[in-house]
Formats: structure tokens, C-alpha cells, sequence
């Protein structure tokens, strides 16, 4: 019963619209925990689905499952806190949205029926639109029209893609279910034009999900106008949820004999991302949407990796993982900071180093892992791609990588100091109004402790299941 | 006989498209997605599918969710937030006019060399698909107004159904399924968010919602 995984959440999601605002927070941590387990379960038992052919459990699925998870524990421990901090108009509709967002994240993770993923994503955009508009501000309101318009079209053309998939099948008689693990087995038999047409368009249409320049507009606003905690979960784990659709379209693309047409595609548009984050990284002066383009930045970091193929592929996943772990610590120290200074221009931050000494340390390691410094694990994932990309042949493309990679972390490390160490600073935070409460810094500390430890030691479990879904691809470590 | 009235039909829907390129008017264009709306739910039941009870359904859902409930909706949204009616072009009406002719003629070329195997008996059929798409695209791209954004939407996803229909009964059970949801969703958020706008920005025009920018 695999399903039980993202119904859990949805049961509790409905029930917190209607529980008193304090029960609903416990829910919320309640569901962490519950989800947690399930989870860990499902690792133990691979079990089968209940509806085999829509849901299955893939090692790249499983990868993302655990993720979350993990990701929806911590936060939902920082977030009982705070929601006690900040007093949010309708609490309950937020919560309830949290735990519909983990459900349909779930479902995304679990599907395996082309529409089955379709459908899952497509409610991920409705799960997520309320928590993006919960400040209910004119900006919020903004950020929110442009997330869903955005958002809807690329749905729309990832939902001609698969219209174009079901094509590349009729063309060429080809009768199976269609779900990925079928697919995968004849897609040599399939059409190529129109297999192709298909993976175009869903890339495109997942890419506008996943933040890929040029679709990425939506995303510097939603991340920075929804609340923090949703911000971490958007960022960490929605991000991935579309990659994991590019990444199951891409494996029959391989499997069919063309991953040298989707992976220039993918390089393009992964280069296209880590460029324009670069450009705009430079001239922030809010944190948050500093975090997002960031986040932009990785995501175009990852596609590029598969794009790559060999041992690039694995380096993209390592990358996805720890940028999930790291970008959601650093979201949620931006919400200490945002509690801290009330204020979302870096102008209006600084010394935070002495003002907030525990939420500095976990923002700074966080800013650390996220450039791609040792002893994390990105600099791992950035490590093995660059590799890749030489090994491959693909020697301009590697060079534009570096240098995008060097001026984001010039631009990104110029802002960090600022906010931290800057004694100019207009608004000290007085103690008063914030205490650092150990709820609001460790989840911070485990998250990156969690990538710390990843980078040097890997469960056996772990590493062939990363193996596994790598090895699906086309990739591998030699 | 049946064919002709699926090119009769095709052609309707051509000349819509033509009339939404020109029209500066928002109620004008709502009847304008209306009329497709219909149109493309029913061109299923002239095709000659074997649809299947479950396909029957489907589409008497589409025929009433497209045709009537998204109009009436957005006449809803137009009354009660009383906002200018026009939709605000960043390109010319005889600009788009053109731009809607040079589609219509592209989109025909287009599928007569892609040489789609099922039902190529309906010529109109493909190239009526494509154009809906693309004008979809162009109203959310060429026009300020939030609602013909919305409607610009709707257009598009009426393309993607009728290049469905066109197809065969497995890609017409996609475009089923996923659409539904689509639009109900889409549609209802949207609505809201319009009204918001409106008690928030006091008009829809989306050139104020430009603070958050690069």
C-alpha cells in the first residue's frame, strides 16, 4: 500500500481547515513524524502499489520521497514555532495548505502513470498557491497571480507533451500502458519525431515548475512573499517534485537511443538558468529573492549535470539532495531574520553575527554549502559535473559553468557579509524582539548536518538506491 | 457528410479566432471562448470515436463546463468588478488582425506536412487546433487586461483538447482527464484572484501589477 504515504497527509491536511489554530500546529508536526516513518518504511519494504500501473516505487522516487520527509519534519518543528511568533491571518488555511502540499508532493514522488504525474503537479501548483498569498498584501497578491498564471500555462504545455507522447506511440502501434516503468522497455519502437516533440514540450512545461530561465519569473517573487517555512518547502522540495517528471521523461528519451537531442537541450537551458541567476544575484537587495535566485541557479546547476550524462548525472543528483538540505536551512534562517530585523531589504539587516549569533551560524554555514564549499555536499555534485563536462567533451559550456559559478558566489558572498557582519547597520534588532528559540535554529543545524555527514559518509541504502536511479539514465561513476 | 460538418464547423471556430485578434472588447471575447467552447466539445461526437460511455461523460462535462459555466463565470467577474472593458493591446488591433492571418495560413502548412495519420480526412481539424493554441499564447502575451489573460488561457487550453479530438481515442482520454481539472481549477482560482486584484489594485490591469519586477 504505497498510497497510504500521500493520503496520510491529505486526511490531516482537510482536517486542519477545520481543527482550532493551536491543535492544527501540532498536527502539523504530528504528520512530520507519521510522514517520516512511513516513509522510512517504505524504504525497508518497497512495497507494491495498491493501483499498480499509477503509482510505483522508482529509486529516483524514493530519493525525492526521503527528501521530503525529512525536509517536511524539521520544518514542520520550526514552523509550530513559528506560527506562535508571527501572527498570521488564518492560520488554519495555512497549516491545512502545508499538509495538502506534502500530499500532492507525495503523489508526484509515488506516480508513475504519465497523466497520474500530470495530475500530482498540476495539484501541487493549487496546494501551493494559497500558502504564497497567505500575508494577503498587494504583493503577496502579485506574487500569487503570477505563480498560478505562470505556472498553468506550463502545465498546459506539459500536458500537450504527453498528448505528443501518446502520439509517438500511435504513429508506431505500439500498445502498453502508459505509465514510465512501460514505456521505458519499447521506447526504441517509438516515434521519434513526436517522442521528441513531447520531451520539448514537458521540459518546458516542467521546466516553468522547476525554474528554468527564461520561465523562471514567477519564482523570486513566490519565494520571497510566501512565508518562510513555505518558502523552504517551495525551494527544497517543489523544485525537485518537477524535476523528477524532466528526469522520467529524459529516462525513456535515453532508453529510445536520444539522449544526445535532450541533452543539448537540457545543457542549453541549464546554462541559460545559472546565467541568468548570475545576472540578477548581483543587483538583489532583498535576502529572500537573493535565496531564490540561488535556487534558479541550482536547478539550472542540475539540469546541466543531466544534460552532461556519465558522471554528471550523478553529480546532479548529489546536487539535488544537498541543495534541498541546504536551501531550506538557509530559508528558514531567513525567516529568523525576517523575525529579527522586519525587514526584507539586506540594507535595513547587519552584524547579525552579534545580534543573532545562532541563526548567523547556520545562515553562514548554510551560504558556505550553498556556493559550493567543502565539506558539503554540493561542492561534491559541482566537483563531479565540471568532470563530466570536460570528460564529455564540452569544453565551452564547462567554462561558462565556472565563471557563472564564480560570479554567483562573488555577488552572493558580497550580500551575506553585509547582512552579517556590516556594523553600519541601521536597525539593530533589539533582544527583545526576537529570542533565538532552539526550535528556530536546530532544525537549521540538523538539515546541514544531515549534507555535512552525507558528503563523507553514505548508508549503503542510500547509495545504490542513488546508484540505481542514475544507472536508469544513462549515467554512472566511471 | 459528417466530415463536412466537422470543416464546418473547423471553419466557425477559424473565424472566431480571426474576430478575437480584432476584438478590443471583453465581453465580445467572452462569447468569443463560449462559442469555441461548445464547438470544440462537441466535434468528438462527428469524429466517429468509439468514445465509450465514460468518453460520453467527459465530454457532456466539457460541453457544459467550457460552454457555459467559464462564460457565465467570467460575465460574473466582469459585472461585479465593474472594470473597464477594454482589453488593453500592447500590440495594434490591426497588428494582431494581421499577425491572427499569418497564423491561420502557417498553421495550415504546418499540418499538412506533418502528415497526422488518424483522421486526415477533416483538413481543418489540425490546423484549427494549432491556431487556437498559438492565439491562447498571443492574448496572454499581447494583452494587459487580466481577464483576456484568463480568456487568452481558456483559448489555449481549447487548442490542446481539440488537437486531442484530432488525434486518436487514447490521446482524446488525455486531454479529458487532465483539461477538467485544468480549467476547474484554473478558473476558480483565477476568479478569486481577480477579485482580489480588484478590491486590492482597484482595477485588473495588470500593468499595476508591476511592482515586484527585475
Amino acid at each position: 500500500m504505497v498510497e497510504i504515504v500521500f493520503l496520510t497527509p491529505f486526511i490531516t491536511g482537510l482536517l486542519a481547515f477545520v481543527l482550532p489554530r493551536t491543535l492544527g500546529r501540532q498536527l502539523l508536526v504530528l504528520t512530520g513524524v507519521v510522514h517520516l516513518v512511513l516513509s522510512l518504511l517504505l524504504w525497508k519494504n518497497k512495497p507494491d502499489a495498491f493501483f499498480t500501473g499509477y503509482f510505483s516505487v522508482t529509486p529516483e522516487g524514493m530519493l525525492s520521497l526521503l527528501v521530503i520527509s525529512l525536509l517536511f519534519f524539521l520544518i514542520s518543528i520550526y514552523t509550530k514555532t513559528y506560527l506562535e511568533h508571527s501572527n498570521l491571518p488564518s492560520e488554519n488555511i495555512f497549516t491545512g495548505f502545508m499538509l495538502l502540499f506534502l500530499s500532492t508532493m507525495t503523489m508526484v514522488t509515488l506516480s508513475d502513470h504519465i497523466m497520474v504525474l500530470w495530475i500530482a503537479i498540476e495539484a501541487t501548483t493549487l496546494a501551493s498557491a494559497p500558502l504564497i498569498y497567505t500575508h494577503r498584501s498587494g504583493a503577496s497578491l502579485e506574487a500569487t497571480w503570477k505563480y498560478v498564471l505562470i505556472c498553468s500555462v506550463g502545465i498546459a504545455m506539459a500536458l500537450l507533451g504527453s498528448l505528443f507522447l501518446t502520439l509517438a506511440m500511435d504513429m508506431a502501434k505500439v500498445d502498453v500502458p502508459m505509465s514510465f516503468s512501460a514505456l521505458t522497455p519499447v521506447a526504441e519502437l517509438l516515434d521519434p519525431l513526436w517522442l521528441k516533440a513531447g520531451f520539448v514540450f514537458i521540459l518546458v512545461g516542467y521546466g516553468t515548475k522547476m525554474g528554468l530561465a527564461p520561465m523562471h519569473t514567477w519564482l523570486p517573487d513566490a519565494h520571497s512573499e510566501a512565508p518562510s517555512p513555505a518558502s523552504a518547502l517551495l525551494s527544497g522540495v517543489l523544485l525537485n517534485c518537477a524535476y523528477l517528471g524532466i528526469f522520467k521523461t529524459n529516462k525513456i528519451m535515453v532508453a529510445a537511443g536520444l539522449h544526445d537531442f535532450s541533452g543539448t537541450i537540457l545543457i542549453v537551458f541549464g546554462l541559460i538558468s545559472i546565467l541568468a541567476a548570475a545576472t540578477f544575484i548581483l543587483k538583489q537587495n532583498e535576502y529572500k529573492r537573493m535565496l531564490a535566485y540561488s535556487s534558479i541557479e541550482n536547478m539550472g546547476i542540475i539540469a546541466f549535470g543531466t544534460g552532461i550524462g556519465g558522471i554528471g548525472i550523478y553529480g546532479a543528483v548529489i546536487c539535488m539532495i544537498h541543495h534541498s538540505l541546504i536551501k531550506s536551512s538557509l530559508f528558514l534562517s531567513s525567516g529568523n531574520i525576517l523575525m529579527g530585523y522586519k525587514d526584507r531589504l539586506i540594507a535595513n539587516t547587519g552584524n547579525m553575527a552579534q545580534h543573532m549569533p545562532k541563526t548567523f551560524v547556520a545562515f553562514f554555514a548554510g551560504f558556505a554549502g550553498i556556493s559550493g564549499f567543502p565539506p558539503f555536499g554540493i561542492f561534491i555534485g559541482e566537483l563531479f559535473i565540471i568532470v563530466g563536462a570536460f570528460r564529455a567533451g564540452h569544453y565551452v559550456a564547462a567554462g561558462i559553468f565556472i565563471a557563472s559559478l564564480c560570479v554567483i558566489f562573488a555577488g552572493f558572498a558580497n550580500q551575506v557579509m553585509k547582512i552579517c557582519f556590516d556594523p553600519s547597520a541601521a536597525a539593530a534588532p533589539e533582544p527583545a524582539r526576537f529570542s533565538e528559540k532552539a526550535s528556530l535554529v536546530w532544525p537549521q543545524y540538523i538539515l546541514l548536518l544531515t549534507s555535512l555527514i552525507l558528503c563523507f559518509f553514505i548508508p549503503d541504502a542510500l547509495y545504490q538506491t542513488i546508484v540505481d536511479a542514475v544507472n536508469a539514465i544513462g549515467g554512472g561513476l566511471q | 457528410m459528417i466530415l463536412d460538418t466537422v470543416d464546418t464547423l473547423s471553419s466557425l471556430v477559424l473565424l472566431s479566432v480571426l474576430f478575437a485578434f480584432g476584438s478590443s472588447r471583453i465581453p465580445a471575447l467572452i462569447k468569443v471562448i463560449a462559442f469555441q467552447g461548445v464547438v470544440v466539445s462537441i466535434v468528438p461526437f462527428f469524429i466517429g470515436h468509439d468514445m465509450g460511455t465514460g468518453g460520453m461523460v467527459f465530454t457532456a462535462a466539457t460541453l457544459v463546463i467550457r460552454g457555459i459555466l467559464i462564460p457565465l463565470s467570467l460575465h460574473i467577474a466582469i459585472k461585479k468588478v465593474a472594470i473597464q472593458r477594454d482589453v488593453s493591446p500592447v500590440i495594434g488591433y490591426h497588428a494582431s488582425i494581421f499577425c491572427g492571418l499569418a497564423l491561420i495560413v502557417a498553421a495550415t502548412v504546418i499540418s499538412r506536412r506533418l502528415n497526422i495519420p488518424s483522421i486526415s480526412d477533416a483538413q481543418l481539424l489540425f490546423p484549427t487546433a494549432i491556431s487556437l493554441l498559438v492565439t491562447g499564447m498571443f492574448l496572454l502575451m499581447a494583452r494587459r487586461n487580466a481577464i483576456a489573460m484568463v480568456i487568452g488561457y481558456i483559448m489555449l487550453e481549447n487548442g490542446i483538447y481539440l488537437m486531442g479530438t484530432t488525434f486518436s481515442v487514447r490521446a482524446l482520454h488525455i486531454v479529458e482527464f487532465g483539461i477538467l481539472l485544468d480549467v476547474l481549477a484554473g478558473v476558480m482560482i483565477m476568479a478569486i484572484i481577480l477579485q482580489n486584484i480588484k478590491q486590492t489594485f482597484d482595477d485588473v490591469d495588470t500593468t499595476l501589477l508591476r511592482t515586484l519586477k527585475e
